[in-house]
């Protein structure tokens, strides 16, 4: 029986405030009282168009449901069912907002169209009725009456950051600058001037520059593309403030972060390369944005360097850390399970929240294999993220199970790694060592990996937490960082 | 191309007030500034294509076609073909829609026309502050208060 519902309401809020809300095809769960919990497969964006949101509805039912059509300029989505628990067969509703200009109100008309058997014909017609048009206008109602601010305003850090006579030949900035190879006291902070970009970069006033492992051992000298005396810094976030004359889609404004193999980012404004720099999306924070390279290699190591299927076994090194406290969100996101080591118990405390299911305080007379073969159930890990080079790599190795994975990052701390290549056919073990910069060469995967993060931000299945130094303090971040008594991603805030 | 838009919500269920508002002769009897309105050459009111000749209170007389009517979509298109203001491409959009809460209507009227850039903030508030706004509070007040 073909069965057509229309329901619609008036609700005291601007249209502007409701279609901020209802815009986003992944917003029911804040709002929506059936809906428990809401999330967008593939973790594309809710405004993509052909996206599907998974729905766990209040009563433990799961649901399936693809965005057909959105329209910001109509204030109209429509959307149609895939799956369902109930009989509701070739399911399309559209939802459409009015302006009221009479008392600046918005019309709220949200129609349906499916079959459904006729037995049970009545039943579904006041479900859907009921239980998901009129309860869903007492939802929003009670979520913006809630709803002290807005959640997650646009632009927020941007728009006081540039002021509105930006450009200009010469802009006086700071840098952070090391004279020669030595630990964080060889920093300090210089004044200097920023000229016009060249023809193929952008100028960029900062708001946001990642700490990465890699600046340490740059200002330490101990690897290779430093130059002294230098800036270190390999990623930034911040406004545009002009553009070099063969830039193309870039605009003064557009707020970008980059991720460059120059280093240079310890300053207020710089210049790089447009090629470097990707635009941020509403919804994706400056800071939050400033931790694209850890994102975007927590993205490499689960997506390409070893795929885990869901319900295995990894374990992360350091997964308090920058990297760590990511790459276990996004694990957590592809249901496996999680292992990680920690120096400390607040990190073990820290890392819980970050998703890992069994933090491991590593100590001297605790030794971690044991550790691991106990909560494996004698199994070993799938996988095993190694973060500290060759040391204890053989630990590594003897705790992966059959046809399990070591990815090998970060310094090998100078010592050759020992691979015995009989020790892995014995359980057709495999190991990499994977340097980031070598995958992303290919912008369009690159893209891809940058898109999969800031959605899975948006979509708050992964959280950065961040530990904020004014970047006249780079050299207590770097301090902090060396002692390991920093937990996440450490980014330094300029003009401070 | 300037565009106007205005709403409100009726206390009336949209089938009421639409028997009121399908009438493309019917102005004269709910808008406090038309006094006067007749279909030209006898057609019914509900004959898409017909004309109307409307007399404003000060005098000035409009014709408008019907340009499209849906009982189906509670909606109503005409344009204006001969009017002393100065605008041209002149349609006009009056459409109702249900809200279940409450059991009243939505009402919306829009209109697009041209006219030289020194009239464009004369002539929209002439249609959007005085035709639409006027004619909205006078349904509001018909239909009773919320």
């Amino acid at each position: 029986m073909k069965i057509n519902v229309i329901q619609s309401a008036v609700i005291d809020a601007p249209i502007d405030r409701v279609w901020a809300v209802l815009r986003d095809f992944n917003s029911h769960d804040r709002w929506h009282p059936a809906v428990a919990r809401s999330r967008m497969e593939n973790d594309v964006a809710g405004d993509v168009v052909g996206g599907v949101r998974r729905f766990s509805l209040s009563d433990g039912a799961e649901q399936r449901e693809q965005l057909l059509s959105h329209s910001d300029r109509d204030y109209t989505y429509t959307y149609c069912i895939l799956d369902s628990p109930l009989p509701l067969f070739d399911y399309k509703a559209t939802v459409r907002l009015k302006p009221v200009t009479d008392g600046n109100r918005t019309f709220w008309d949200w129609r349906s169209q499916f079959r459904a058997p006729d037995d049970r014909a009545a039943e579904l017609e006041n479900l859907v009725g009921r239980q998901v048009c009129v309860a869903g206008f007492g939802g929003l109602r009670t979520f913006l009456a809630d709803q002290a601010a807005p959640p997650r305003p646009p632009f927020p850090e941007a728009a006081a950051a540039v002021p509105a006579t930006a450009g200009g030949e010469h802009l006086p900035s700071r840098a952070v600058v090391v004279a020669t190879a030595g630990g964080p006291e060889a920093m300090s902070l210089t004044d200097v001037t920023i000229s016009a970009p060249g023809p193929e970069q952008v100028r960029i006033r900062q708001t946001a520059i990642a700490v990465n492992y890699l600046d340490l051992k740059h200002c330490r000298g101990v690897v290779a593309g430093f130059d002294f005396p230098g800036t270190p810094g390999m990623e930034g976030v911040g406004q545009i403030i002009d553009v070099g004359q063969q830039v193309n889609g870039l605009f003064p404004g557009d707020r970008v972060a980059y991720i460059s193999r120059t280093p240079g980012a310890y300053a207020d404004i710089r210049c790089i390369e447009a090629d470097a720099c990707m635009p941020l999306p509403d919804g994706v924070s400056d800071q939050d944005a400033s931790t694209l390279l850890k994102g975007i290699t927590a993205a490499l190591l689960l997506g390409r360097v070893f795929r885990a299927a869901p319900g295995a076994t990894i374990m992360i090194q350091a997964v308090a850390g920058g990297l760590g406290h990511l790459l276990s969100q996004w694990a957590k996101s592809m249901d496996l399970t999680v292992l990680g080591t920690v120096s400390t118990a607040a990190k073990a405390k820290f890392s819980r929240d970050c998703g890992c299911d069994y933090p491991i305080v590593v100590a001297e007379d605790n030794p971690l294999a044991a550790d691991v073969m106990r909560i494996t159930n004698g199994r070993g890990v799938n996988y095993w993220v190694q973060s500290s080079g060759a040391l204890g790599l053989d630990t590594a190795v003897a705790c992966l199970s059959r046809c399990g994975h070591c990815a090998v990052i970060g310094d090998r701390n100078g010592q050759p790694i020992p691979i015995d290549v009989n020790v892995l056919q014995q359980r057709s073990l495999t190991v990499s060592a994977p340097v980031c910069f070598d995958y992303f060469d290919d912008r369009p995967y690159l893209q891809r990996l940058v898109h999969q993060l800031f959605a899975k931000i948006q979509n708050r299945v992964i959280i950065p937490a961040i530990e904020a130094f004014p970047l006249s303090q780079a050299t207590e971040a770097h301090h902090r960082i060396e002692t390991r008594q920093t937990m996440g991603a450490v980014v330094l805030t300029p003009g401070v | 191309m300037v565009k106007v838009y205005r709403s409100t919500v009726l206390n009336a269920p949209a089938d009421r007030v639409w028997r009121d508002l399908r009438d493309f002769n019917g102005l004269a009897n709910w808008h406090p500034l038309i006094v006067l309105s007749r279909i030209e050459k006898g057609h019914p009111a509900d004959k898409v294509g017909c004309v109307r000749v409307i007399q404003h209170k000060d005098g000035a007389q409009v014709r408008e076609k019907l340009l499209s009517l849906s009982d189906y979509d509670y909606a109503c298109i005409s344009a204006i073909i001969d009017s002393p203001m100065a605008l041209r491409d002149y349609i006009a959009t009056l459409r109702l829609f249900p809200v279940t809460e409450g059991n009243r209507c939505f009402i919306e009227w829009s209109a697009e026309f041209d006219c030289p850039p020194e009239k464009v903030a004369e002539l929209t508030e002439t249609v959007s502050g005085g035709m639409i706004q006027i004619g909205l509070d006078a349904l509001k007040k018909r239909y009773g208060q919320l």
